[in-house]
């Protein structure tokens, strides 16, 4: 691609993001609305591409290196497709309860381990090593997991220790999702404080930046006030 | 069913038997299962062409938005094949719609969770304030100049994560993992057929 | 006359997009006029940063890029800052995309570590390799952990991969180290598929949404070293001696922080100060 088109996409990029950023406003507008069926059709158009080409990659060229086996991959994705029509839908049955098999086996052979098993090993482990702050650490993930999982697992009416323990557990979850409230903020914050470093790295891209603002922002506000925003949107 | 259950133990028993046969087509039925699950997004784009061509032949409010969607989308696919994935007006349109739409829609997300927080975090009972200074001790940590002034704050805020958090995580993963054993059990027994399109006592 | 509330009113009923107008103000300021303020480095970056220092010159990496490009926005400090090392180090590279937008990553990041490329004559084709997409779903991991070259016939441009050093791969226990660049996608398919069958180290770089689940993974085990979100890179950054995007989006991510809390104070002010008190309702939407 050559200067001027990466310059292009650059600044078209940076004028459209801002556009999609008009959703802030509240307030229905085409511009928002031009930004959305822009990434819909784009990214569906993606899609397609890059999926055909892993199917071409990994199943054609597969039967010609000579694994005919492959063949059925090709054989049942079809069938699946048979799943938009109306009358012949119940083709798509047999390719469906395969894949669904293979993949009810894929999740439970391992997930049992992964998300069960070795997850309750590192929680009931020796709790005094030497160190007193890996002591204070053990106990209170100890703790918390029963405790937590005991307000969580049980729906039915607690009396008694379980009650107890419940009540421990729900306090202590409130404090894990302080922290992961947190943890999920940095996360989108950089999410946002990411990009904006891009459109203002190098520096030849800020004034772009700030007049996409600009603009964007104003156009916002002009079709609320003239009610162009409510005619013109596709909502 | 039959096919669902034959399928899940060709691929399940090798894992815990190792056995050469049986291993290579475990192998080739992942291989097999991967490339049928990626023809599903043909469903998908026919789902979009379905919607749009009712907004477009009703034309309904936002119809044009519509057309534009299907042109862009045909752009992208024909350029993609034709011209290549590297060169011409594919890569271009990913370079200037896809990957900053991409970024700005769950970069919204930090204003939506700002605003979130603003409204409706308060401290109206136990649970909450708990939450809340939990919430603010992590904050404060994050927040990189917290850490050159206060260096404490580290301890607190690793001993709120690495604990708490994280058996709330850990939780999560038991719970979920015990619900998934618990669907795939019925759905071998026979018990959940409806993702086959089949009423319960149908097969 | 004054209306009534006054102040606590205020505080409890402004319009939130001033919550908007300020998230922009102190993101985007920083980033146009940088600050400069100090950064500690945590225990998590450090083992990080150690792990990494364990790789020979030689040595396979299975590098994974499972992010879209907004994710890509959130992880860049540790994605460059990894893959500077990487190159320093002589690693060599097989690189996956687990999201379709992965397409446009390479340029994206081959093109910020171009320096580095020159420097240590790190080419494709004989340093490193990308794949391409290839996981689209569970299946697709499991089969390529099992039989890597059954799966993977030719890199993202479609030549072949024979008589590279992808070779020596006959499984996903062939790779010395696993190193994913992670939103989600199919990491927790590569912990099932190839680190609990194969035992290969996994390191993860994770957007902050993630990392409290992944911290369960790394206390278990299951992961070797985790790198947490901006501002793990960032570290990461200072740490490698490279300062890059993330040293700098600091001073925006210390403010943008800041000001949730401040909003997260008036508001609770004014919750206690007018709404409770009048027993009327919150009302922060748009008129």
């Amino acid at each position: 691609m050559n200067e001027f088109l990466q310059f292009a996409a650059v600044v078209v990029g940076i004028f459209i993001s801002f556009a999609m950023y008009t959703t802030l406003y509240g307030k229905p507008n085409p511009l928002r609305d031009w930004a959305e069926f822009s990434y819909l059709g784009a990214a569906t158009g993606v899609s397609i591409v890059i999926s055909l080409t892993y199917i071409y990659n990994t199943a054609i060229l597969g039967i010609q290196a000579g694994d005919w086996i492959l063949i059925f991959s090709i054989i049942f994705g079809l069938m699946m497709l048979f799943r938009m029509h109306p009358d012949y839908s119940h083709v798509s049955r047999l390719p469906l309860a395969f894949t669904v098999g293979t993949g009810l086996a894929l999740s439970l052979r391992t997930q049992i381990f992964t998300s069960f098993i070795i997850q309750i090993n590192a929680t009931i482990v020796k709790l005094w090593t030497g160190v007193p702050l890996e002591f204070l650490y053990r106990l209170t993930i100890a703790i918390s997991v029963i405790t937590i999982l005991t307000f969580f697992l049980y729906t039915m009416e607690l009396s008694g220790p379980l009650l107890w323990t419940s009540k421990v557990g729900e306090y202590l979850m409130y404090i894990g999702f302080g922290g992961i409230f947190a943890q999920t903020f940095m996360g989108r914050l950089g999410l946002f404080v990411g990009y904006m470093e891009s459109v203002t790295t190098p520096s030849w891209k800020v004034p772009y930046t700030l007049a996409s603002a600009v603009i964007c922002f104003i156009a916002a506000i002009i079709f609320d006030r003239t009610g162009l925003g409510q005619k013109l949107s596709a909502a | 069913m039959t096919v669902l259950v034959v399928s899940f133990l060709l691929v399940f028993v090798p894992y815990f038997i190792p056995w050469g046969p049986l291993d290579w087509l475990s192998g080739k039925l992942m291989t097999i299962a991967a490339v049928t699950n990626a023809f599903t997004i043909v469903i998908a784009v026919y789902s979009q062409f379905r919607r749009s061509g009712r907004f477009i032949r009703e034309k309904r409010k936002g119809w044009v938005y519509h057309i534009y969607l299907l042109v862009l989308l045909a752009i992208m696919t024909l350029s993609g094949f034709i011209l290549g994935q590297h060169a011409g007006a594919y890569e271009w349109l990913l370079l200037a719609v896809v990957t900053p739409l991409s970024s700005v829609i769950y970069g919204i997300l930090a204003f939506y969770m700002a605003s979130a927080g603003a409204r409706a975090f308060r401290a109206r009972s136990p649970q909450a304030a708990l939450l809340l200074v939990a919430g603010f001790i992590v904050l404060l940590y994050q927040a990189p100049l917290t850490g050159a002034f206060f260096p404490g704050i580290e301890g607190a805020a690793t001993y709120i994560t690495n604990t708490f958090g994280m058996s709330v995580s850990r939780m999560f993963s038991i719970s979920v993992s015990i619900g998934a054993i618990v669907l795939g059990v019925r759905m071998l027994t026979g018990r959940e057929v409806a993702f086959l399109g089949f009423t319960e006592g149908e097969e | 006359m004054a209306k009534e509330g006054g102040i606590y009113r205020l505080m409890a009923t402004y319009d939130k997009r001033w919550v908007y107008v300020v998230l922009f103000i102190v993101v985007l300021g920083p980033l146009i006029n940088p600050i400069g303020m100090p950064i500690g480095i945590s225990a998590l970056t450090k083992n990080y940063y150690a792990q990494l220092n364990t790789l020979q010159e030689g040595d396979i990496v299975f590098d994974t890029w499972n992010m879209e490009f907004s994710g890509y926005m959130e992880l860049k400090p540790g994605v460059l800052a990894t893959h500077k090392m990487f190159i320093e180090k002589g690693v060599k590279l097989c690189i996956a995309f687990g999201h379709y937008e992965g397409v446009a990553l390479p340029g994206e990041i081959f093109k910020q570590l171009q320096t580095w490329l020159d420097r240590y004559d790190y080419r494709e084709g004989e340093d490193y390799i990308i794949i391409g997409y290839v996981f689209p779903n569970e299946a697709a991991v499991a089969a390529l952990a099992q039989d890597f070259h059954a799966n993977v016939r030719v890199d993202w441009k479609g030549n072949s991969i024979e008589g590279t050093f992808l070779d020596d791969i006959q499984n996903a226990g062939d790779f010395d180290m696993i190193s994913d660049y992670t939103t989600g996608l199919a990491t927790t398919y590569m912990i099932n598929h190839m680190v609990l069958q194969y035992g290969v180290p996994m390191v993860e770089n994770s957007i902050g949404v993630s990392v409290p689940g992944h911290l369960a993974n790394l206390d278990a085990g299951l992961l070797t070293a985790l790198l947490a979100s901006t501002r793990g890179g960032a570290e990461l950054e200072y740490l490698i001696g490279s300062p890059g995007p993330g040293l700098k989006s600091m001073d925006a991510f210390t403010l943008g922080h800041y000001s949730l809390m401040i909003f997260i104070i008036v508001g609770n002010i004014g919750h206690y100060g007018w709404t409770r008190r009048t027993g009327a309702k919150d009302r922060t939407g748009i008129k």
